[in-house]
């Protein structure tokens, strides 16, 4: 078993109540192929540098998570095909990191602006 | 954005203790690394804010001679800096 940290940017036009359907899909599809989910991060809307396929903006969900690579393929399989997904990285992480959370204060500090 | 490491905009100290102008200044580039060390920070793709300081503004990746990064931790920022790229975090 080694841990692991999953990001997905859904596109900018869907609905809340998909946005959460997504996060649980995924998170179902961890737990089904003998995966153990750590913490869940939702980063919201965030705005991207660069255009990604005509869009300007996409809600990013974060996974922390300990699995093996037969759930990274099962994840991989269902993202590939995935219409409202635009990107998605996996990064395999030898300890996990569960207390900083770099996008939970830049959240914030934009509110009291 | 606040600049908390203003280390490498410093000028160097020995800069006139040297005698010709011919004399290599060796002293330019001769900096400790920022990212290396005690209570360095951590080279995340998520710490975004320490990722920018290492790139230009047309986002190409700076030369470690110019940031005096160590070749260690310079290896580990390009990685970084490219998974934050994908992600369009950069």
């Amino acid at each position: 078993m080694n841990f692991y940290e999953h990001t997905l940017i859904a596109k900018q036009d869907i609905s809340t109540p998909d946005l959460e359907k997504i996060e649980t899909k995924y998170k179902e599809i961890i737990t089904k192929s003998d995966g153990k989910i750590v913490k869940v991060e939702n980063w919201g809307l965030l705005s991207f540098a660069k255009k990604i396929k005509a869009y300007k903006k996409g809600f990013y969900i974060h996974y922390k998570f300990e699995g093996e690579s037969k759930t990274l393929e099962e994840i991989r399989k269902s993202s590939v095909i995935d219409n409202s997904l635009l990107r998605h990285l996996t990064v395999k992480y030898k300890k996990l990191d569960t207390e900083t959370e770099y996008f939970k204060e830049k959240d914030n500090n934009e509110k009291k602006k | 954005m606040k600049r908390k490491n203003n280390k490498k905009f410093k000028k160097p100290q020995n800069a006139l203790t040297k005698l010709s102008l011919f004399q290599k200044s060796d002293s330019r580039f001769s900096k400790n690394c920022p990212l290396s060390g005690k209570n360095a920070p951590v080279i995340d793709y998520k710490n975004i804010k320490l990722l920018k300081r290492y790139i230009s503004d047309t986002d190409k990746i700076m030369p470690s001679r110019i940031t005096s990064v160590s070749q260690n931790k310079q290896r580990k920022l390009t990685s970084e800096i490219k998974k934050a790229k994908i992600l369009g975090l950069i």
